[in-house]
């Protein structure tokens, strides 16, 4: 486990089936169980994921939305992206190539800057309130 | 009377061994599924409803070759249509193929055949068979070497009158002794190094590029479906596409370009299949996105980024526990296509 700021990378196992999941998993909970978790799992020595290790992928990523964080993978192998492809789950994740970008991405938007009751019209069709006025 | 030894193998000299595949090839082997994982040449695959194998046969039969000797590494025996040939099947090594077929020429030289079609199968090619005996014929000479349209490279297939041959070495040595006829073959051709040949023989199978094509009706412009095999209502085939003997489609699975699924495969629901090739027995489990490879059993290759996979979730994908023994039942439908299939060979 590695340190950047508030985010954690994990190094995933180079396996990542039944076996694997369990040992994996004990280290990662109580990191997505702390408020707003940032997490990084760094793909880059998978060989092979079953569909035990994507359901614990998944599990997590919820875990971690659930607590208004968020889980994002990085390096991912060949091997790895064939797996997530096959299984359906490739675009539910956001992906980098490096771990140093997908940290990066995190500190992009600080969350406690980002508005959070902006409008999702923004200013694009002019000033509603004032066009609701005059009508 | 006409005899034909196929040799199913690499090309194996007495006393050195020359691979016959490049170094690409070599590379790309690695990438291979399956079925050439465990040596079974590419031309014993079934594609489109019948291997490469198959197809030589019947086209021997068709062009009245009395007597088809097929000889090497072949995993399963090629069935006769009845059509009055005799088919003689040696499994055997690479190196023991080209021995027994060295013994079958001179065979054939005792017993006075009139000519002999020697092929080593490694590619497929669209060849008229009945054109080359006649160019053979009218050349007069003792050997008569097919050649690949365009680059006009060599192909392994010769034709020879064996009571002119002389005695000496193996059958390539033999052959190559004389300088031959060269008979350009007018079509396509494959070479089929590696599996991505495969894949691209099915697509211009489907695209007519080639004479591959399914031989079962189609049920739908560009959707072929061969017997006994289920497709739910609510799965969707998208032409072109092959759906092989005894398959089954789930309902909600999406099927579609040029996919060609082969004999008792399994798509389980919603499972979707794109730009891919499903090698016989092959089960596919519920809810998947596979494009751009090749399926055998457990295995995947993924054409697009390189890389062959084992899965070892046998919910993910499997071979077939069940796969039912339909290979008598291979050379039994009627062919219209006038293609026959040879090995691309060196110069001698």
């Amino acid at each position: 486990m590695l340190k950047s700021g508030p985010v954690v990378i994990m190094q995933m196992p180079e396996q990542l089936n039944l076996d694997g999941v369990r040992t994996f998993q004990q280290e990662l909970e109580p990191l997505i169980e702390c408020h707003r978790p940032r997490i990084v799992l760094d793909c880059s020595q998978v060989r092979h994921i079953d569909a035990a290790g994507v359901e614990m992928m998944l599990h997590c990523l919820e875990e971690a939305m659930k607590r208004d964080g968020d889980l994002k993978l990085a390096a991912l192998t060949s091997e790895a992206e064939v797996i997530l492809e096959l299984m359906r789950v490739a675009r539910v994740f956001e992906t980098f190539s490096t771990s140093e970008e997908a940290v990066r991405s995190f500190n992009a938007i600080p969350a406690e800057v980002a508005p959070q009751e902006a409008p999702w019209y923004g200013d694009a069709f002019g000033d509603l309130g004032a066009l609701k006025q005059a009508s | 009377m006409l005899s034909a030894i196929v040799v199913v193998g690499p090309e194996i000299r007495e006393g050195a061994k020359s691979g016959f595949m490049s170094e690409e090839a070599r590379a790309q082997a690695s990438l291979s599924p399956a079925r050439v994982q465990r040596a079974t040449p590419l031309v014993c695959v079934e594609v489109l409803g019948r291997s490469v194998l198959d197809r030589m046969i019947e086209d021997l039969q068709r062009a009245g070759v009395d007597m088809i000797s097929v000889i090497g590494n072949v995993p399963f025996a090629p069935a006769c249509d009845g059509s009055g040939s005799r088919l003689k099947i040696e499994m055997c090594s690479a190196e023991e193929a080209w021995r027994r077929a060295t013994q079958q020429l001179m065979s054939n030289r005792e017993s006075g055949v009139e000519g002999s079609l020697v092929v080593r199968l490694g590619a497929y090619v669209d060849l008229n068979l009945e054109n080359a005996l006649q160019f053979h014929r009218e050349h007069g000479q003792v050997v008569t070497r097919a050649f690949e349209p365009e680059k006009e490279e060599p192909l392994d297939m010769w034709i020879t009158d064996p009571s002119r041959l002389t005695d000496g070495g193996d059958i390539l040595t033999i052959l190559g002794v004389v300088e031959p006829a060269r008979y350009v073959a007018q079509g396509y051709a494959n070479r089929l190094d590696d599996p991505r040949d495969l894949r691209r023989l099915v697509v211009d199978g489907f695209t007519s590029r080639c004479n591959l094509r399914p031989q079962v009706s189609e049920i739908r412009p560009g959707v072929w479906m061969d017997e006994g095999a289920q497709v739910d209502r609510s799965a969707r085939i998208v032409a072109p596409a092959y759906i092989g003997r005894g398959v089954r489609i789930a309902e909600e699975c999406l099927i579609t370009r040029c996919t060609n699924i082969e004999s008792n495969c399994e798509v389980d629901y919603g499972t979707v299949v794109e730009d891919s090739s499903i090698l016989s027995n092959t089960y596919l489990g519920f809810g998947l996105d596979i494009s751009h490879s090749i399926v055998d059993g457990n295995h995947l290759l993924n054409l697009e980024r390189g890389v062959t996979m084992e899965i070892a979730d046998p919910c993910v994908i499997r071979q077939n526990t069940n796969p039912r023994q339909d290979q008598d039942c291979q050379l039994s439908v009627a062919s219209d296509f006038g293609g026959a299939q040879v090995a691309p060979g060196k110069e001698n």
